[in-house]
């Protein structure tokens, strides 16, 4: 078994790279894939926090690289699904503890074990993101619809695709479609327009992931939210399955339904 | 440990790798090393090479080019006081001035601007989307088949011609302004330079017609009209 690396990445901070690696790992693992989810995010981890294992934490990433713990130590095992697991980020020390061919060692072994390697990236584009990238096969690159998140964004495609790592795929998160219809906000083929590269997602604006944020229960575990929906659609689409897009209009009312039926659309 | 025989660094004038004594062979090796190490750094960078002394014969400057140009970096400039290494570089179309030049030119960064005595006619071709963060700098003309994004940066002697979108920053006409101009599928740059005028794209019409549209400078203004056949 030779299990993918999938990095989480972004460039800006607070866009949701964190609630995304929570959210794939766990829709990997409900559809009965092994995975493990790592946080790069090492002086500022917060993986831990959002998958609600912070209280479970004895062992770090960085006690694996420098060998004070054997790897199945740092291994956290969520109790709520079969198969999924995490290696959290030291807190007390900072990106320079870890270099990026720790990484890749890291991952060859970890690719013995798991069908999915997760890693949440730092913001950024020093050590942590280098540290995040090296080892992946597939990066997912998360924005929102805001000019300096594109921007972000597209300086990271160009970082990937200057160390061979391909264009990424882009995951478009916190869209809120009745402010695009307003035109307050760029709508989907604003965003792919200026990044050209391949859609793998769009997860609308949602409370219920603050809510489950802030238990630490990802929401994908607890409802089914619009949300929650489109990241189960993400994590079957990394799978290879061909799903298609959620529509993500407001609610429309009966007239308009046929009218946009007699439209074609 | 072999001794440092390659220093790279970046000026306002663009990249100068000081190249000391010893075998070629070695001292390419290690400038190849340099680059890999840090090859995002320089990414785009446009390069002077010191060789000093050195006699270098065509062959040796392209396989220098040819190495530079694998991580995306452009030879410009050979500085050298041997007149050899000098005919060689003029040869292959390169910039060559006497080795105190690049001390000249970091001490008033004006070199960039002023003009060579000939303008080059050379075409950078990039087949590839300029992204955030990315320059490409020549002192001839720029052809971009893709999009120019916000962020990314283009810096040319003469035209600038973009087979796609035009949304971040060009300069264009730096060494001859008179002919220069700016084309593109769409005309929308964060910011427009040619020779000493400058403009910003309209910042009001949100959904106009997207026509290819090209730029140039009449009366000491930039105007943009519809690019088609004269």
């Amino acid at each position: 078994m030779a299990g993918k690396v999938v990095t989480i990445t972004s460039g800006k901070g607070g866009v949701g790279k964190t609630t995304t690696t929570a959210n794939l790992s766990a829709a990997l693992a409900i559809a009965g894939k092994k995975v493990v989810a790592i946080d790069a995010d090492i002086g500022l981890r917060n993986l831990d926090v959002v998958m609600g294992l912070e209280n479970r934490i004895v062992y770090d990433l960085v006690d694996v690289v420098e060998g004070t713990c054997r790897l199945k130590q740092a291994l956290i095992r969520d109790k709520r699904v079969e198969g999924l697991y995490l290696i959290p980020a030291a807190q007390t020390r900072d990106k320079t503890a870890v270099s990026p061919e720790d990484m890749i060692a890291l991952c060859d072994e970890l690719r013995q074990e798991f069908d999915f390697i997760l890693i949440d990236s730092p913001a950024g584009i020093e050590q942590g993101f280098k540290n995040a990238m090296s080892p992946a096969d597939r990066v997912l690159i998360v924005t929102t619809p805001e000019i300096s998140a594109v921007r972000d964004a597209d300086r990271i495609i160009g970082l990937l695709e200057a160390a061979g790592k391909g264009p990424g795929d882009l995951i478009i998160n916190r869209l809120r479609a009745d402010m695009v219809q307003r035109g307050d906000m760029l709508d989907i083929s604003d965003v792919v327009d200026v990044l050209a590269i391949k859609l793998i997602g769009v997860i609308p604006d949602d409370e219920s992931i603050i809510i489950s944020t802030n238990k630490g229960v990802p929401v994908i575990f607890e409802n089914n939210s619009r949300a929650s929906t489109a990241f189960k659609n993400i994590s079957r689409r990394l799978n290879g399955e061909d799903v298609p897009f959620l529509n993500l209009q407001p609610e429309a009312s009966f007239f308009q339904k046929l009218a946009r039926f007699w439209n074609g659309g | 440990m072999a001794p440092e025989r390659v220093i790279i660094k970046g000026t306002s004038n663009g990249i100068i790798v000081t190249i000391g004594a010893g075998n070629w062979k070695t001292i390419l090796r290690q400038l190849a090393q340099k680059l890999e190490q840090r090859s995002s750094f320089f990414k785009g960078g446009r390069v002077a090479v010191a060789v000093g002394e050195r006699l270098l014969n065509e062959e040796e400057l392209e396989a220098l080019g040819v190495l530079l140009a694998e991580h995306h970096m452009t030879l410009w400039a050979v500085y050298s006081n041997a007149p050899d290494t000098q005919a060689a570089a003029k040869a292959l179309g390169l910039e060559a001035e006497p080795a105190n030049a690049p001390a000249v030119a970091q001490k008033t960064g004006r070199a960039a601007r002023t003009p060579p005595t000939e303008p080059t006619e050379n075409v950078t071709t990039i087949r590839r989307t300029l992204r955030s963060g990315q320059t490409v700098e020549s002192l001839g003309n720029v052809v971009v088949i893709g999009d120019v994004n916000p962020g990314a940066v283009i810096k040319a002697g003469g035209y600038v011609i973009i087979w796609g979108n035009l949304r971040g920053t060009v300069y264009a006409g730096a060494v001859s302004p008179e002919n220069a101009f700016v084309a593109a599928l769409e005309l929308k740059p964060v910011q427009l330079i040619i020779g000493d005028a400058i403009a910003r794209a309209p910042a009001d019409e949100r959904r106009r017609t997207i026509i290819p549209e090209i730029a140039f400078v009449q009366d000491g203004q930039i105007v943009a009209e519809a690019w088609r056949k004269k």
